[in-house]
């Protein structure tokens, strides 16, 4: 897994605060528009957006994991749009702006962290032993 | 690295979400057209309307005055049926406290299915009855 960077590159910077801005913008279309579902959707943008910038070690070694998080929320959000959603200017705002964070997150992801597979494999790979470690833990009942 | 981020990050997201939702699409600007005293009124409150049935009659153009009264956007979209494969009319979504007089085409005899398409638990029928 690759060692976590700080974005202190200028370059990095202005993506990150790119990042979190299309973020929170879309968390605010979507808290505007009333009803659970939505106000769920704006609530796991917000912390989504956190996540790109705590300063804490576990977020930090993580966050490549939160850039693909954050890039599955918001093409999942898209899809189910596009499958059921209204059609109307503040609908295709929001879909803009989850495209161009889509496309942000995934050159921030390439500069930080380089091709998202083998990070995903050697995620995998690892809970994989893990599960596996726990299963040959004596005194477990079979 | 979190203080030199925060701050643009707020003033660019202010001003993306701002713009988002500018004047153009929260609809209170324009006036409703010119509302048949005779017609239908629902009212969308607290993410529900006022009632699940509007009665119209048939084969002749009518209105339905649409009242929202939430702080955010609703319509009404009327669709042969629950399945939602044919749409009839989607009524424009707009945000509250506003009003719209929607004008529909003539439709035949029969029961048909209108829901609000931002919030589709919103829904109910319409009912289409011999003309007069």
């Amino acid at each position: 897994m690759a060692a976590p960077r700080p974005a202190r590159n200028p370059i990095n910077l202005v993506v990150r605060v790119l990042i979190v801005a299309l973020t929170l913008a879309t968390a605010y279309i979507h808290s505007t528009l009333g009803g659970l579902l939505f106000t769920l959707n704006a609530a796991g943008y917000v912390v989504a957006a956190l996540a790109m910038v705590v300063p804490l070690g576990l977020a930090i070694r993580f966050r490549w994991l939160v850039r693909l998080g954050l890039i599955g929320y918001a093409a999942t959000a898209i899809i189910a749009w596009y499958l059921t959603g209204p059609r109307y200017d503040v609908a295709y705002a929001a879909k803009a702006i989850e495209v161009a964070l889509i496309a942000l997150l995934a050159i921030d992801l390439a500069r930080n962290d380089g091709n998202p597979i083998p990070i995903l494999r050697a995620a995998l790979g690892a809970l994989a032993r893990s599960i596996n470690r726990q299963r040959r833990t004596p005194g477990r009942s079979g | 690295m979190l203080a030199p981020v925060l701050g643009p990050v707020l003033a660019l997201g202010v001003a993306l979400a701002a713009s988002a939702c500018g004047p153009a699409s929260l609809g209170r600007s324009a006036p409703p057209s010119s509302i048949d005293p005779t017609a239908p009124v629902v009212t969308a409150r607290d993410l529900a309307f006022d009632r699940s049935e509007i009665a119209a009659p048939a084969d002749r153009a009518f209105s339905i005055v649409f009242q929202n009264a939430d702080g955010v956007p609703h319509n009404i979209a009327i669709y042969a049926d629950s399945s939602l494969a044919r749409s009839l009319f989607v009524g424009e979504i707009f945000i509250g406290p506003a009003t719209r007089a929607y004008d529909l085409p003539p439709l035949a005899s029969g029961s048909y299915f209108f829901r609000c398409d931002v919030h589709p638990d919103m829904q109910g029928r319409l009912l289409i009855a011999g003309a007069g």
